[in-house]
């Protein structure tokens, strides 16, 4: 089975292992033990309540049950830009018109912003190689927006997300080649390593700060403003079924996206909906295609958990577990329990049943 | 005998004569249309006359001739005011110093800041003289000239002064500083930038020149390399604009990146060199070459002369030359040392 839960101490050589094999180009996860460890207890004293609402950062951890190991990793910042600035930048237009010369220009501009303070990032999705199929990206992105929503108070009405930029194998990125590296006596690499382990005064006091004209870049550093990786381009098409839509901002290292949806618009939050927990004594068909099967959590701040079941277990008031789903879930016969479409499938299957 | 004297309406088939053939390759605000020039030659006429004032955008046009013939073999002109009433655009080249401490990185960031700071300032330029005249002694009478006219007109100028040198410009006619910058904006080439701000109002700089700093390091290397150098061509003007005080300071040329140099204009060697002296006519055909200047506004002529140097507040020069300037014995010039 596999289980979406907070991340917890003991999973700190798993995630370690799986920042290492990510490389670069994942700001949020550098592969940095104490950096990790650290991520790990500020995770453990969010969902405790430890720290203050807005300090949250909320991982969470995919086990294989089987394996009793973190096999993926996704997050949730409540707030970003408040003990540090948040940079972006917008892509906005200039327009230069003379009528007595009939000129009218537009020119692309970048204006350095911190419109996304105060907003809940959804961050550092991570999923180990060996476990990317049958919808468990799915799963670990999606979760988050299951809990977004049960627990809005605690997030922002908008949440976004930073899509990882352009680069080659390298890690040499055309924007950066052409603008940062103008400014910053680093690599690429060390910028975003920089940013990942915190360390973001440096952006502040060495990024340009006047708009940057795009006609004045090179045609390379200019084409990939608001475009993805290529390895990001799948979770940017999931974002998007989800309501996701580029907000006009960008990485200002490597032009990277930045998509955002109000929670109330997410689909998975549209379509998700409660039912009571019937606990059945009868093997669950683990081979039921991603599209088949739906995400159930158990609603719980502290002990957020999720996994998936085939549809078919939903019935028009209640869910229908076995007993090793119900305690991993940590929930009991007659819990309410909340359900959502683990992947787009025409009409939603939780609503075919008689939701 | 080399005259300068105020452009007259009679000067206009000859100063376009002078600009069509010469000025091709040379930027000038010079105007390159006949209605352009009549409207220019009568405002420098009503400037030189006095009929406007230091605050009515003065413009002067002055022209070289030979006397025997009145043939204008050279153009150059002083705005009172920079701008003539609108705003003057330069850029501003500064600098700011983006530095880590915790990193341990400082680095100098070079920016050009949009500027009207030199509004207002007396401008020299239109600057055309004859190929055949560059290497000699009439190309530093047309340009001295005009600080002599300044030097006798003292307070129709303001305290300070600039001039813009042209910027580098390819033997193809490709201007790179434009070329990185300008014509993103613009969306034209700089023939037709340079003709429109010697012909338009200066709104349409407004409305298409970029309204935020410009970061150099963005500019492509051609262009970098361009900001602040002159054009090979203007060698001589430049270094005799040196002589007189004249210094590169932080302003460039908006099109094409020229540097703009400035000087306080009490400084300029001529103003402190340069003397009110009482003319009188001498036998000697030869002496000192120096600049000598006479009449006020429209009379104004100056010319180089052999000064038999004499004492107290005389000089002397060959009658020839009282009558090429059309002045008599014992008429008040100002003379200045070449």
């Amino acid at each position: 089975m596999l289980l979406i839960r907070p991340l917890q101490s003991g999973d700190l050589d798993d995630l370690m292992a799986m920042a290492e094999a990510a490389g670069k180009g994942l700001t949020t996860l550098p592969a940095n033990r104490d950096l990790l460890r650290q991520k790990i207890t500020q995770a453990q004293d969010s969902f405790n309540q430890r720290c203050e609402p807005e300090a949250g950062l909320f991982l969470f951890a995919l086990e294989d049950t089987e394996l009793t190991r973190c096999v993926g990793i996704s997050g949730i910042q409540a707030r970003v830009g408040l003990d540090e600035v948040f940079y972006n930048y917008r892509v906005s237009t200039t327009v230069n018109a003379s009528r007595e010369l009939g000129v009218h220009v537009r020119t692309p501009t970048l204006h350095l912003t911190n419109d996304m303070t105060d907003t809940t990032e959804i961050c550092s999705l991570l999923l180990s190689a060996s476990h990317r199929k049958g919808g468990n990206g799915l799963l670990l992105s999606r979760c988050r927006f299951m809990y977004l929503d049960d627990f809005r108070r605690h997030f922002s009405d908008k949440v976004f997300a930073e899509m990882r930029g352009v680069s080659d194998a390298e890690g040499h990125s055309p924007l950066w080649d052409a603008l940062g590296s103008r400014f910053f006596d680093m690599e690429f690499g060390q910028a975003d390593y920089l940013t990942g382990i915190g360390q973001k005064a440096f952006i502040a006091e060495l990024m340009p700060k006047y708009p940057i004209y795009l006609p004045l870049l090179p045609a390379p550093a200019r084409e990939v403003i608001g475009r993805v990786h290529e390895n990001t381009a799948p979770a940017l098409r999931m974002l998007r079924e989800e309501g996701f839509n580029f907000n006009g901002l960008v990485d200002i290292f490597d032009g990277g996206p930045v998509v955002e949806a109000f929670i109330h618009n997410i689909r998975t939050v549209r379509e998700s909906v409660n039912r009571h927990v019937l606990l059945r004594h009868k093997p669950l068909d683990q081979e039921v295609p991603a599209g088949e099967r739906v995400m159930v959590s158990n609603r719980s701040f502290r002990d957020f958990r999720v996994t998936t079941v085939p549809a078919y277990c939903i019935s028009p008031d209640t869910i229908s577990l076995p007993p090793d789903v119900a305690e991993a879930l940590e929930v009991e016969s007659g819990d309410l329990v909340r359900l959502a479409p683990l992947k787009d499938a025409g009409p939603a299957p939780i609503h075919a049943a008689g939701g | 005998m080399w005259l300068v004297r105020p452009a007259q309406p009679q000067d206009i088939e000859g100063i376009m004569k002078l600009a069509a053939e010469h000025c091709s390759q040379l930027s000038s605000t010079v105007p390159k249309t006949r209605e352009g020039l009549e409207a220019r030659i009568e405002l420098s006429s009503n400037s030189f006359s006095g009929a406007l004032g230091p605050d009515q955008c003065q413009r002067f046009l002055f022209v070289l001739v030979d006397s025997r013939d009145q043939q204008v073999q050279g153009v150059a002109g002083i705005d009172g005011r920079a701008g003539n009433g609108q705003p003057f655009y330069n850029y501003r080249m500064d600098a700011l110093i983006h530095s880590s401490h915790e990193l341990g990185v400082s680095r100098r960031v070079d920016v050009l800041y949009p500027s009207h700071a030199l509004t207002g300032r007396t401008l020299l330029g239109a600057f055309v003289i004859a190929p055949g005249l560059c290497d000699s002694d009439a190309f530093e009478l047309l340009s001295r000239a005009r600080l002599v006219f300044i030097a006798s007109h003292r307070d129709w100028f303001s305290d300070d002064m600039a001039v813009e040198i042209q910027g580098i410009q390819t033997e193809h006619g490709e201007v790179p500083f434009w070329d990185s910058l300008g014509r993103h904006f613009f969306d034209m080439d700089f023939e037709t930038a340079d003709r429109y701000s010697g012909m338009l109002s200066k709104t349409f700089i407004a409305e298409l020149m970029p309204p935020n700093p410009i970061y150099v390091t963005l500019l492509s290397g051609a262009a970098q390399q361009a900001l602040g150098q002159a054009h090979p061509a203007t060698r001589r003007s430049v270094s005799l604009l040196q002589q007189e005080g004249f210094h590169g300071g932080s302003y460039v040329d908006i099109f094409d990146g020229g540097p703009v140099l400035e000087v306080r204009t009490s400084n300029l060697k001529t103003l402190v060199t340069c003397q009110r002296k009482s003319l009188r006519a001498s036998d000697a055909e030869d002496g000192e070459q120096c600049l000598l200047a006479c009449g006020q506004g429209a009379d104004f002529r100056c010319t180089l002369a052999g000064i038999s140097e004499s004492l107290n507040e005389v000089i002397r020069a060959p009658l020839s030359v009282l009558h090429g300037l059309g002045c008599e014995s014992g008429e008040d010039v100002m003379v200045a040392p070449l």
